[in-house]
Formats: C-alpha cells, structure tokens, sequence
C-alpha cells in the first residue's frame, strides 16, 4: 500500500496545483478582457494584501487539515486576537509590542488547548474545535458587542505600507508560508505531520511523537489565527466583535482547493497559497464585475463542490 | 462497530448507565431551574419552552439520521432560512396556499438532500464539505433573491402552525411527535431502519450482505434536509416573521444535541430518543441561562463547554470518532 501509494500522491499533488495555476492564468487573462483595471500591477498588488489575512489563517488550517483534523475555531479566535489586541493596547504606543506579543503566545496557548482536549479525550477535532468557538465567541460578545479598542497611528499604517514595492502585509504572508512550507519538507516534525496524518495509530506504533505532533499543529493554527486577527486590528484600527465569523468556512475553501484532502497526510502549503490567491483573485474579479456579495458566496460554494468532486478522496473521510 | 447485530439493545453495564445516565440530567437540570424559578414547572411555561423546542427536535431528528450513516449535515440551518423565504416567496394571503407552500418546500429540501447525498456517496466527498457547500450555496441563492431583506407575506395560518393549540397540545409539538413516532418505528421496527444502522456500524460489510449502503445513506441526507425544511416552517409559523437567518446555530445545536445524547459521530451507534433527550436538556439549559438572568451571550459558553464535555464523556477509546 505504502509503496504504491506514493507515486501516485505525486501525481495527484501535481495536478492540484497544475490545475489551480491553470485557473488562475484564466482568471487573469478573463479579468483582463472584462475590465481595464483589473490586471494592472496596483489592482493585483491590492489583492495581495488583502489576501493576507485569509492566507495566515489558511497555513494553519492547512497543518490542521494535514494532520488528520480540521481547525474551525479560527475565525473565533481572529475575532477574540483582533478584540484583545485592540482593548489592551487602547492606543498606547508602550502596550503596542507586548500586545502582540501577547496575542499571539495567547492564540498558541488555546490552540494547544485544542490539541491537548483532542488527543487526550479522542473527541474529534471538528467537535472540539467547534466547542471552543463558541466559548471564544460568547467571552468575546460578553466582554462587548460594538467594536471597541484603538492601535497607535503608525501601527494602523503597517497593514497599508509597502516595502520594496510590495505590500508588507502580502510579504509576511509569503514568508510565513515559506517558513512553514520548508518546515514540512525539510524537517523531521515536517515529516512526522504527514506521517500523523496519513495513520495516526502507524506513525504512533513506529515511535513518532504523534501527540506532541498533533499539539504543535493546532498551536500553530492558533498562532496563525492570531496572527491574523492582529493583521485586522491594523488594518481597521479597532477591535470588531465580528470579524472572523466568516473566517473559519473561508480558510477551508483555499486548502481544500489547493489540493490538501480532509482526512490527513495529503497537500501542502504550496497548494494552499495558490489557492487563496484564487480565491481572492476571483472575489477580486467579482467585484470588478459589480458582481453582490451574495452571488461570490454561490461561487465559493461552487468552488468548493467542484474541487472536492476533482480530486476525488478514496482514502480516509472526515 | 461492535455492536452492528444489536444496535439498540443493552449490551453491558455501562450502556445501562449511560441510558438512565441521560434521562438523569435531564431530571436534575428540571429540578434545579424549579427550585430557581417554581414557575419554570407551570403548564403555561412547559408549552412554552415545547412549542420553541418543537421545530429544533425535527431538525434533531434528522441530523441523527445522517449521523447514525457516519455523516453529518451542516446545510440544515441554512435550508431552514431557505425554505423561509420560499414560504413567503408565494406572498400569499389565504390560507389555501398553505399546502402549496409545504409541498414545494418539500421538494427544494429534498432536492438539496439528494444533492449532498449524491457529492457524498457518487463523488466521495467528505460529508462536512458536501454540506458546507451546500450551506454556502444556499445562504447565497437566497441573499441574491431576497437582496439582502425578505419582503415577501405569509397566509395567516402560518402563525397557527407555530403558535397554535390542538386540544391544549402546541400544534408544531403534535407534528414532532408524529415524526418521531413514524421515524421511532422506522429505526427500531424496520428492516429500514437496521440497515441504517449496519450502514453506519460498517458500510463495507452493509455491501457485502448485499445492503445498498449508497441508496441507504442518500435517504438518510434527503430524510434530514425534508426534516430541516419542516422545522424551518414550523420556525416561521412560531417567530411569525421571515428573515436571512431564521434557524441560525440550529445546525449547532443539533449535532450538540445528537452528542449529547449519545449518538456517535462515528456512526451506527445511538438513538433518537437519545438525541431527543439531548434537545430537551439543552433547551431547559438554555432556559436556565434566561432564569438566571445572564446575558444571552453566556448560552454560546455553555454550548461549547456542554459540546466538549459530552463528547469527551461519550469517547470510548483514546482517537474516539
């Protein structure tokens, strides 16, 4: 099983991503004819910018999906790091750094509790996670239900800034991904994450530290969440009581997109951002095309269905 | 997977335990919003809390359906919405259109039920993202059409659906218990319902004694999505005014209750008693919340750690579903 499957996993991450390229080349080319703007490097400079926030919440969801699980407290805890960072700091330019030192060593710390209420009580992380989405949520609404909390002028100028030529925002997406990417192809713990996901019990059995693996990934899913949720603050200013709702379902699409498959062992980070920058390509478009809000989410759907049906699972199911 | 020839009789101790375990809390969480509020036990208060429980108990229903299959249907509380504004779609005043409106809403949920049914047997696809999918789908058709706020009316009688009585009985509570009962003695006294219960104990093995597990399971998704596009209805008729987000969390709530109530989400094990058992102390927990005088926000609290715990209580082995 073990020496034909890989050949095969190959293939078949090729043509994710070969398939994901494809559509991007025709979105750009479909874009260009509809409209003057849309393919201009300021338009697709804006697009990587405003694909940050989805793309770090998608390199977590992506080690979550790859081990074997699914993450769908994030968009809870964008909102609980994007209202926590924003009441803390309250514009003060001293509390700035440890604020977002804080958050995201507090985004860490919940999604290793993720990780440990997981592996410990073998209640399935989609159960899990949905639990702590909604503690999160409902600590959040308690503390408040308007938008609440500033930053300091220059960090709200960080989420605009370009370095480079190039949105700064956009870049740590690109690196953080990078980072994790070479994490998993180059590592042990990168190895150990596929190995996880593809048999837990197996890589278990041949000595691998399946449950410290398992914490790492949803730790760093929470850290990535948190990421982004302080990624909002800047961008916003304030913290916002809704801001991730629609978090978690999006950075599902891009992973599922890109080729990683529910159910574990399969896909990467490459996929992944190939897909976000799809997806936002597409919003993008749609918007350029004065398409509602209401008909990119029938798209989305779609989007979905259609990769799922492609890359048809045979394996595993979650 | 253990069990698959004896779904739903006592096999050991603990699944004694467990069984008077439910009923228990139930009990005890009734006794305690008593002793905080006595007239939390009045018949007035009872019909009440029934009549909001009615339409979440279908919904209930159905998601158990899926669940026993080893699935799981997200898009319930978005065709819920769905079928709200399909009702007020028809702007109908007379009371004529009544069955008009119910069949029609029937046939959309069906329709969505096959179609998640079809992604998930046909394509392979994973239940979660087959009905997610659908969920999406849905929340954007019905935005598109409505732009954002429903407008159409609804007959008169819609409001009697969901608020009136039937000798004493709350009417949307007479239709639960009629489908319960008929789905009741379709699980246990069926040959339908055993094979539920073998596709969901292990499907290969349902194939192997020539069970059609797809077919099986395909009914199971159509069964839900009609369940869920009832309780929409029944929602409608109770808060007597149709917005985006009529059933909004029910898809939440419902699984929350399925689990509760012991039905695995490894599938083929649990009753949908049990997941009725589940809905009730949810909702009386939720009532607490309301008698205790907390803010609203704190039932969202309650609902993860009650999702956590019940689930970690019903996890049997160390990777559990």
């Amino acid at each position: 099983m073990a020496s034909a499957a890989i050949p095969r996993r190959r293939v078949r991450i090729d043509l994710a991503i070969a398939t994901v390229v494809g559509l991007l080349i025709v979105v750009l080319g479909f874009g260009a004819t509809v409209s003057d703007r849309f393919a201009t490097t300021a338009n697709l400079l804006t697009v990587a910018e405003q694909a940050a926030a989805l793309g770090f919440v998608a390199i977590g969801q992506t080690l979550a999906v790859l081990v074997g699980g699914i993450d769908l407290s994030v968009g809870a805890m964008v909102t609980a790091a994007n209202v926590f960072v924003a009441s803390f700091v309250h514009g003060s330019d001293v509390l700035m750094i440890p604020g977002l030192v804080a958050v995201l060593v507090l985004g860490a710390a919940i999604g290793l509790v993720n990780g440990i209420v997981t592996v410990r009580t073998g209640v399935h992380p989609l159960i899990v996670t949905l639990g702590t989405a909604s503690i999160l949520n409902g600590l959040v609404l308690l503390y408040t239900l308007q938008p609440t909390g500033k930053v300091p002028a220059w960090f709200e100028d960080f989420a605009y800034d370009t370095a480079f030529g190039l949105p700064i925002a956009g870049l740590v997406f690109l690196i953080a991904a990078a980072i994790v990417a070479l994490v998993l192809a180059r590592t042990g713990f990168g190895r150990a994450v596929y190995a996880v996901g593809g048999n837990y019990e197996a890589a278990r059995l041949a000595g691998l530290p399946a449950e410290r693996v398992t914490l790492m990934v949803y730790a760093a899913s929470g850290f990535f969440a948190a990421l982004a949720g302080a990624y909002y603050v800047s961008r916003t200013g304030t913290g916002d009581p809704r801001v991730g709702d629609p978090m978690t379902l999006a950075s599902i699409t891009p992973v599922v997109v890109g080729g990683t498959q529910l159910g574990g062992g399969k896909g990467g980070i490459l996929g992944t951002v190939l897909g976000v920058l799809l997806i936002s390509l597409v919003n993008n478009l749609l918007n350029y095309m004065n398409v509602s809000t209401f008909i990119q989410w029938v798209v989305q759907g779609l989007i979905i269905i259609t990769a799922v049906s492609l890359f048809v699972n045979r394996g595993k199911r979650l | 997977m253990t069990t698959i020839t004896e779904p739903v009789s006592v096999t050991s101790p603990t699944d004694l335990a467990r069984r008077i375990a439910l009923p228990a809390v139930l009990v005890v969480l009734i006794g305690i919003a008593t002793a905080l509020q006595p007239s939390f036990m009045s018949g007035s208060n009872i019909q009440d809390i029934l009549t909001q429980a009615a339409p979440l108990g279908m919904v209930v229903l159905g998601q158990t359906l899926v669940i026993l299959v080893r699935g799981l249907d997200l898009s319930v509380a978005s065709l819920m919405a769905t079928v709200a504004v399909l009702a007020t779609a028809f702007n109908a005043t007379s009371n004529a259109m009544i069955p008009v409106i119910f069949v029609a809403a029937m046939v959309l949920s069906a329709m969505v039920g096959l179609a998640s049914g079809l992604l998930i047997t046909r394509r392979n696809v994973s239940p979660f993202l087959a009905t997610l999918a659908m969920m999406i789908v849905l929340q954007g058709l019905r935005f598109a059409y409505t732009h954002g706020a429903p407008a159409g009316s609804l007959p008169p009688g819609f409001r009697t659906l969901g608020t009136g009585q039937f000798f004493g009985i709350p009417i949307d509570l007479c239709a639960f218990a009629l489908l319960f009962g008929v789905l009741g003695l379709m699980m246990h006294r069926s040959a339908l319902g055993r094979q539920i219960y073998i596709v969901g104990g292990n499907p290969r093995a349902a194939d192997l004694v020539g069970i059609r597990s797809d077919r099986i399971t395909i009914l199971c998704y159509v069964l839900s999505s009609m369940l869920a596009g009832l309780g929409g209805l029944f929602l409608v008729g109770y808060v007597g005014t149709v917005d985006n987000f009529v059933g909004r969390g029910y898809e939440l709530d419902s699984i929350i209750a399925a689990v509760v109530g012991g039905v695995a989400l490894s599938g083929g094990r649990g009753t949908l008693a049990g997941a009725v058992t589940g809905a009730l102390i949810l909702v009386v927990m939720f009532n607490i919340v309301i008698i205790l005088g907390l803010p609203i926000q704190a039932q969202l609290v309650i609902r993860g750690t009650i999702i956590i715990a019940a689930a970690a209580l019903f996890a049997r082995n160390a990777r559990g579903a």
